[in-house]
């Protein structure tokens, strides 16, 4: 079977066209879904097998990154997105799609999906946007069903407010123990595995995330969520330092993420609810 | 009813490990760029909203809405300043900052649409404010508050209020009043009576800013006079023989200079005091660019669209075309650096959404010239200092292209004094459109029939923005309007963008053109050419705001709009597209065969123009031009070692122009779409600078498109001939540098000129006319030798600015901007040194250029101007120079070349150290060969001098027989190899020149231009 996949579009978004292609070069269908086509009900989100938020302004950050399309999706989809959810379907949220995932309470979540925010995505320390290459390590310990046998990727950042904090330190080491805190920034020149949790010197931590967090998953790791940009990576010769290197040419380190939902989906899908 | 103004204030909560990072920028702001240092800056966000919400559904708002519940504390209808938990202790000085009236808000535009997401039955007539509040503590004794307060908002745009510390004592925070805007009343169209003497004419014209002189307002007059008009005018019961007020406005926006290029249709009468030359020239803009891009045209299939469009069109492959346009916004940004240059990059965003049936900006370009950011004279009042324009135009550019979702691929950043008057903004935007729709239509090819249905699409008109046609065609003056200052709605546009392209994906555009300079009277008057006609009803125009005269809807630069024309069958589906991406698209009228501008409101008649006259009615300017070559005094170099060498080239590395940019180009996004093949930066540490742009648009394959860009405006002292061949050849070699193909490249020609018609205020206006032939024909003859035809382009002539009346003119400044083809991305070359040992060559002759080059105007600037720029500017060799360039490519498709930079600003020595900072190398070179090959070049020459033609490579030890084999006809340099030590020296017969650390090079060149002090 081929697995759908609802790319969402409008308001700001603007990672769309790459995020459609990564998934399908993953051997998906993706389709570009405005949001209000789900609202106004001539596209059912339960077509579907995968949504993905892609990376965006979405309303200009306005209020903070992400609120205002998390609010539309807490509000104007509530239903469809927790049902789609609880279906056991995986789920994306890339940079802003990140943002807009914890702003509406979907990351790091909860068992009743219930939609209450726990976490934020601060301006990064530096205090403004920057594009730069990070070295993202992948948590061994995590469920995540996006991260699969990934270990180590090097993929751009594109954000201003990409720090990951909450109101309770308690709650960082539930979701540590639970493998929720599923990816990292991490010096490249360290061994794998060897993520930490004192914060890395900038700009190998381009925004001094708590923890070093670069991305986290829901408690049945289906839902994931980060704020550097897997899906800019799709080919090698979009790497920062590609000719530099003697590689043979081919999909991207990024790549993998997007293989391992499909994967899911084709193996899991008679179970989805 | 809306009765009530409720407030909420927002701002960081204390957290352990969460800085105020607002505040701190602030605070980082003032210590960069004014060394003033403060102890702590806090800022809140305030909101006034204006609703029929009640107490309880605020309050809600607050929490689900305006501030974060984890990292925000937010307050309704009290001051965030009030708790003590947050704030124990209070601040010394509290600085409220808000817009004036009528200023676009994009923060409050979102919040409103927030709180219909929370509260979908709320009053539609609300509305919300948005403001900051500044706090600090500790600042300096001799720093005034109101010191404080100018340099954090801009008077034109914002108001602000101070409460000083003896208010703060008291717990006295000021608020400002919510920017109201007084409501205008309809004004009927006024009629002008033309019947009056030409010193009254002039008037009318200086006074109404149409920038009209005085034979244009006679042809005016003369118009009025014809029979035939009144007799049209009097059955349309418009006054018969004098204009309406909406005519002259229209007339003035469609023939003023910026979209009429008067200048560069002129007749010029041209005289050469050296050649003893004395010709007519009739139109440059004919002659130099159309002329030579037509003959091209005849023997390539892959120039679809020259010229005529909003951008220029090329075919890059069978499926696809790809299309590019450059546009200044240089007066705005003098006055709002920030929303002047926000609105010149999504303003060129919708050039290339305006070209053909709709066509998708894919990449933006950002080149400026700024005054010198340590620049320590008096800045000319009325104007900021050039750090000021640089931060703000930077920010404006960066807000604009980031959240368009459109990257920035490549630019440049240049400093001269003369840019203090007015600086110079460039935005460029690629685009990509299918070749074919899929309704079968060529997608370059615009489509209109009589009786299509005109849409404006996008943003609602208001007051902002009127006149910005023709006061870009005036020189900046203290008394420039702050209606000309607008700020850009990147969001409305990228909503806009996205419904277009749905549109027109579903075959439902016939016709599109952008609404920029000049509004709605250019866009729809200039659509109405291809069917004869159009009738336009100004009463249907949305407006922000309402009582706007006919005039004013007619001619407002309201952004983020399209002129969309539609068959009157597909309006219900064109409709329906525009409401899924809540998008406002009105019918304001339609295309007609009745050989005129018809304008209505409502109605009444507002204007009624043959369509002749408005398009070809403006006469033609005859102009003087004579050149004289220019003197200047020779540079005078000092004794030197190879240490003092090393210093100089240290100096040279930290000068802004060739100074590390790095600090701000990482505040762009330049990958957003997946396609970034050759970044802004590159090597082992990603802070090496990059030469041209490689995307691979389509994700997934491998064809790219190449984008570079050549600027080099200090030649134009000595010769602007040679300053516009150095762009094209700076332009070319970037490209070839990353292995463009050269059987498919297009150029951009963008001139940026002080005011060359001969005046009383321009007395030198032969010269400045003369420089334009000059440098128009270089574009001619480099443009044909290169095969490099020029497919649209730009020009803005009065880059003058008087204050205190003296007259500071710009530098005749060219940029020309190139897009190629890429075969294979896999293929392409980066600048940086790959290993150590692999081998370096300089391709390409040397000759003793210093004449203007970044060496010599650093000599003239140490020495106070004892040391002069005189001496030989870099001649161009096009036939040597494309040959050469063959051969590289050549060898690029072969894989023989590891790294290829582009030899320019401060010369060899500095091409070298830049590939050295991408390997973290340094380089023991041996110039003994450059040396010998030409008997006149001298070592300062060969080190610094600034010949055209020359490429920089390394090669890996095994490949270099191969590579010197296709070398064999051209000029070549073996220098030496990259050295793993941390020197950088250079050797001539056996006697070291230049020795210099690299670590303290890259010191010296990261550090000048960083962007925040640590």
């Amino acid at each position: 079977m081929q697995p759908k996949v609802a790319v969402l579009s409008g308001f700001g978004i603007n990672c769309e066209t790459e995020t459609i292609a990564v998934f399908e070069m993953a051997g998906a269908k993706a389709d570009r879904v405005h949001v209000n086509r789900l609202v106004n009900g001539e596209i059912n989100l339960e077509d579907y097998h995968i949504m993905a938020v892609p990376g965006g302004f979405s309303f200009g950050d306005h209020l903070g990154s992400g609120r205002l399309m998390g609010n539309r999706l807490r509000f104007g989809l509530r239903n469809q997105v927790r049902d789609f959810v609880k279906a056991g379907k995986p789920v994306i949220g890339i940079c802003n799609g990140f943002q807009v995932l914890v702003k509406m309470g979907l990351l790091p979540g909860d068992d009743d999906v219930s939609l209450t925010q726990t976490a934020s995505l601060a301006l990064n320390d530096s205090g403004h946007y920057e594009n730069r290459w990070a070295t993202l390590e992948f948590n061994p310990d995590s469920h995540c069903i996006w991260i699969k046998d990934m270990t180590r990727i090097r993929v751009p950042v594109r954000h201003g407010e990409g720090k990951f904090v909450t109101s309770d330190k308690q709650l960082l080491d539930e979701w540590e123990k639970a493998g929720q805190l599923a990816v990292k920034y991490v010096d490249p020149s360290t061994i794998y595995p060897s993520s930490s949790n004192d914060v890395l010197p900038y700009p190998i931590s381009p925004n001094q995330s708590w923890r070093n967090i670069a991305g986290v998953c829901d408690p049945s790791g289906l839902v994931f969520g980060l704020m550097p940009h897997p899906e800019a990576n799709h080919s090698t010769w979009l790497g920062a330092t590609w000719t530099r290197e003697n590689i043979e040419h081919g999909e991207g380190e990024g790549m993998k993420i997007f293989h391992n939902a499909v994967k899911y989906v084709r193996e899991h899908h008679s179970s989805f609810e | 009813m809306i009765s009530v103004i409720d407030s909420v204030e927002v701002t960081t909560r204390n957290l352990p490990d969460l800085p105020d990072s607002r505040g701190n920028s602030i605070k980082k702001l003032f210590l960069t760029d004014h060394s003033i240092n403060i102890d702590t800056v806090r800022i809140a966000l305030r909101y006034d909203i204006k609703s029929n919400l009640n107490n309880l559904q605020i309050k809600r708002a607050v929490s689900d809405l305006f501030s974060d519940p984890i990292i925000e504390y937010g307050v309704s209808n009290s001051q965030v300043l009030k708790s003590n938990s947050v704030f124990p202790v209070k601040p010394n000085l509290v600085i409220h900052v808000g817009f004036k009236p009528g200023v676009t808000d994009n923060a409050a535009q979102a919040a409103l649409d927030g709180l219909i997401t929370l509260y979908p039955d709320i009053s539609q007539s609300s509305q919300i404010f948005t403001s900051k509040v500044y706090m600090f503590w500790g600042i300096p004794a001799d720093i005034t508050p109101e010191e404080i307060a100018i340099k954090l908002h801009n008077p034109m745009i914002e108001r602000a209020l101070i409460s000083t510390k003896n208010d703060c004592d008291i717990n006295k925070w000021n608020i400002l009043n919510i920017p109201i805007r007084k409501s205008y009343s309809f004004t009927k169209p006024k009629s002008i009576n033309l019947e009056v003497s030409d010193d009254e004419l002039i008037k009318i014209s200086e006074k109404g800013l149409l920038a009209l002189n005085l034979i244009e307002m006679k042809t005016i007059q003369t118009h009025y006079r014809l029979v035939e008009v009144q007799q049209a005018r009097s059955k349309l019961n418009l006054p018969k023989n004098m204009p309406t007020d909406a005519e002259l406005e229209c007339l003035a926006q469609t023939w003023s200079e910026h979209c009429s290029h008067k200048i560069f249709a002129a007749s010029i009468h041209h005289v050469d005091d050296e050649t003893k030359e004395d010709t007519k020239i009739d139109s440059l803009f004919k002659t130099y660019i159309m002329n030579p891009t037509l003959d091209m045209q005849k023997n390539v299939e892959w120039l679809l669209s020259i010229f005529h469009d909003n951008s220029g069109v090329i075919a890059w492959n069978e499926q696809w075309s790809l299309c590019i346009k450059a546009e200044t916004h240089n007066s705005p940004s003098a006055l709002d650096p920030f929303g002047g240059a926000m609105t010149g990059i999504v303003g060129v965003n919708r050039d290339i959404l305006g070209t053909g049936l709709g066509a998708k900006p894919i990449a933006n370009t950002d080149i400026f010239c700024f005054g010198p950011p340590d620049y320590d004279g008096q800045v000319p009042k009325g104007l900021f200092h050039p750090r000021r324009v640089f931060r703000g135009v930077h920010s404006g550019v960066r807000t604009g292209g980031n959240e368009s979702g459109i990257p920035t691929v490549n630019g440049a950043i240049v400093f001269d004094n003369r840019y203090i008057g007015k600086p110079l903004v460039y935005c460029g935007t690629i685009g990509i459109m299918p070749r074919i729709l899929n309704d079968g239509r060529q997608s370059h090819i615009k489509t209109p029939s009589i009786g299509d249905i005109i849409y404006t699409v996008g943003g609602k008109v208001g007051s902002d923005g009127i006149h910005g046609a023709t006061f870009s065609s005036l020189e900046l003056t203290e008394e420039s309007p702050s209606s000309a200052v607008q700020i850009g709605d990147p969001i409305t546009q990228k909503k806009m963008i996205d419904m277009i392209l749905e549109a027109r994906d579903s075959g439902l555009i016939q016709v599109i053109t952008d609404n920029g300079a000049g509004g709605l009277s250019s866009s729809v008057g200039e659509l109405a050419e291809l069917t004869n006609g159009a009738y336009l009803d100004l009463s249907k125009v949305p407006l922000k705001h309402p009582g706007l005269s006919p005039w004013e809807i007619l001619v407002s630069e309201s952004q983020e709009r399209m002129t969309v024309g539609i068959s009157p069958e597909d309006c219900a589906d064109f409709e329906s597209i525009a409401e899924l991406h809540e998008v406002e698209a009105t019918i304001i009228g339609k295309f007609t065969s009745s050989g005129a501008f018809e304008v209505y409101f409502g109605k009444e008649p507002v204007a009624y123009l043959p369509m002749q006259f408005l398009h070809e009615g403006c006469p033609q300017l005859e102009l003087e031009s004579e050149w004289i070559k220019p003197i200047h005094t020779v540079i005078k170099f000092p004794t030197h070692d190879k240490e003092s060498m090393g210093d100089i080239l240290s100096r040279l590395m930290a000068r802004p122009n060739v100074a590390s940019k790095e600090w701000w180009v990482r505040s762009y996004d330049h990958e957003v779409i997946g396609q970034s093949v050759i970044k802004p930066f590159c090597g082992v540490n990603h802070d090496a600078p990059g030469d041209a742009a490689v995307i691979a648009p389509i994700q997934g394959q491998t064809q790219g498109a190449v984008i570079s860009n050549g600027i080099v405006p200090r030649y134009s002292d000595i010769d602007t001939y040679a300053m516009a061949a150095a762009c094209i050849d700076e332009a070319l070699r970037n490209a070839v540098c990353v292995g463009v193909d050269l059987d498919l490249i297009a150029g951009l020609d963008n001139f940026c000129w002080p005011d060359p018609v001969e005046s009383l205020k321009t007395p030198d206006g032969r010269y400045k006319l003369a420089q334009l032939v000059r440098a128009n024909r270089a574009l001619d003859e480099v443009c044909r030798a290169y095969n490099l035809p020029c497919i649209s382009g730009k020009d803005s002539m009065k880059n003058d600015a008087t204050i205190n009346g003296k007259k500071i003119s710009v530098p005749p400044t060219l940029l020309f901007s190139l897009i190629g083809n890429h075969k294979d991305v896999r293929k392409a070359v980066s600048s940086d040194f790959k290993e150590f040992g692999d081998i370096i060559y300089l391709l390409g002759e040397t000759h003793q250029e210093l004449g203007a080059s970044e060496l010599a105007f650093m000599f003239r600037d140490e020495s106070n101007g004892v040391s002069g720029i005189g001496g030989e500017v870099p001649k161009i060799n096009t036939t040597r120079n494309l040959a050469l360039y063959r051969s590289i490519t050549n060898a690029m498709s072969k894989g023989l070349i590891a790294s290829a930079h582009d030899c320019s600003d401060a010369g060899l020595a500095a091409a070298v150290a830049e590939c050295c900072f991408g390997c973290d190398s340094g380089a023991i070179l041996d110039i003994s060969k450059v040396m010998s090959s030409n008997i006149n070049v001298d070592i300062w020459g060969t080190l610094f001098g600034e010949s055209l033609g020359r490429i920089l490579v390394s090669i890996k030890p095994n490949n270099c027989k191969e590579f010197e084999k296709l070398m064999a006809d051209h000029e070549y340099s073996l220098l030496g190899a990259v050295d793993s030590g941390d020197n950088i020296a250079f050797i001539n017969s056996g006697k070291t020149v230049l020795s210099a650390s690299m670590s303290k090079l890259r010191e010296s060149w990261k550090g000048a231009l960083n962007g925040e002090s640590n």
